[in-house]
């Protein structure tokens, strides 16, 4: 079925459907095609004409993957209301789900590190090596924060096939939102707030991680399409 | 549905999917005969486009599927699940409720 399943199935994945979804949406629609042939036949047209029949019921299977992806974005709340979720939550929700992720990480590691015991906090706040490495912990669990909130946004984007634009709105309004807030860790205190002064490298490294994040996405999307238009040209 | 079914009929492909399902377990082919020989074609999904639907419902956990083979044939087959049958009773409710008062207003035109 090359004429009719191929182009189907290219088309998804140049679409941004999930590739789970494309493996059964064209398994589903070749048994779909199938059935339409076996009534044709059983209609008394010959092979080759119950094909063509199948065919022209189906439709065209570019507009067919059109409209899969349309009813697919619309199975989801995600993929019908996409600019709520990824132009206008993603700037309610990212300050409150980084200071969640952020507080997670620090928990974490306070419990790792000091198995939940003030006074060894403490005495390391004192330390000025040790001191050193609350610093690196915070900034580490930090970074941490940032990538995860955009990856969420981005596993959403992904999941309710929305296209690549929406997903690099979500990843710019983290990216904004990583360049004007900080969390700043002094001896026995610890601070998270919000600052518009661009001259600290810092701000400017956690700005680049959900940039940096949705290139890589870009990036393996697109050898994942050329990938499988390479196989499929095989 | 077809996409010139006014929005009025948004909802509906859900009740008939349910209803077919209520009855027994179908695969997608059979679901789309099944509306458009006993709707009298008045109502159709377009070709391949339920399965996007089937999705939805099985991610709501309204329908079940499995794929098996019958009959030398491999198919995936939906089924309802309780949450899709106390859905349905919802929809069904609500058609009628719906249905009535509107068959209401056009009798009383009518008449």
């Amino acid at each position: 079925m090359p004429d009719f399943i191929e182009p189907l199935r290219r088309r998804l994945v140049e679409l941004g459907c999930p590739l789970a979804q494309v493996r059964r949406l064209v398994r589903e629609v070749a048994d779909h095609r199938e059935d339409l042939k076996q009534a044709a036949l059983s209609e008394g047209l010959s092979g080759a004409d119950a094909e063509a029949r199948a065919n022209a019921q189906l439709g065209d299977p570019l507009v067919l993957a059109e409209h899969l992806m349309a009813a697919l974005r619309r199975s989801s709340w995600w993929g019908r209301h996409f600019v709520i979720g990824f132009g206008v939550l993603p700037i309610l929700a990212v300050p409150v789900l980084w200071t969640l992720f952020l507080m997670l990480g620090l928990s974490l590691e306070f419990a790792l590190g000091f198995g939940w015991d003030w006074k060894k906090l403490h005495v390391a706040a004192d330390n000025p090596v040790a001191f050193h490495h609350l610093v690196l912990a915070l900034h580490g669990a930090d970074y941490v924060a940032i990538a995860l909130v955009t990856l969420l946004f981005c596993w959403l984007a992904r999941r309710s096939a929305v296209s690549l634009k929406w997903m690099v709105t979500s990843c710019a309004i983290c990216s904004l939102y990583a360049l004007i807030t900080w969390g700043r860790i002094e001896p026995h205190s610890f601070t998270l707030g919000f600052t518009i002064s661009l001259s600290m490298t810092q701000q400017w490294i956690r700005a680049a991680i959900p940039l940096l994040i949705a290139g890589a996405i870009y990036i393996l999307r697109r050898r994942t399409t050329h990938g499988f238009q390479e196989k499929v040209a095989v | 549905m077809k996409k010139t079914n006014p929005s009025f009929l948004n909802g509906i492909p859900e009740l008939l999917v349910l209803r077919l399902l209520s009855r027994r377990e179908m695969y997608g082919y059979q679901i789309v005969e099944e509306i458009r020989t006993r709707t009298g074609e008045a109502l159709s999904f377009g070709e391949g486009c339920i399965y996007p639907y089937l999705h939805y419902l099985e991610a709501e956990k309204q329908v079940s599927s499995q794929r098996r083979e019958v009959e030398g044939r491999n198919r995936n087959y939906y089924k309802l699940t309780a949450r899709g049958r106390k859905r349905l009773e919802e929809l069904t409710t609500e058609w009628k409720r719906v249905t009535t008062g509107v068959s209401l207003l056009m009798e009383e035109q009518y008449a």
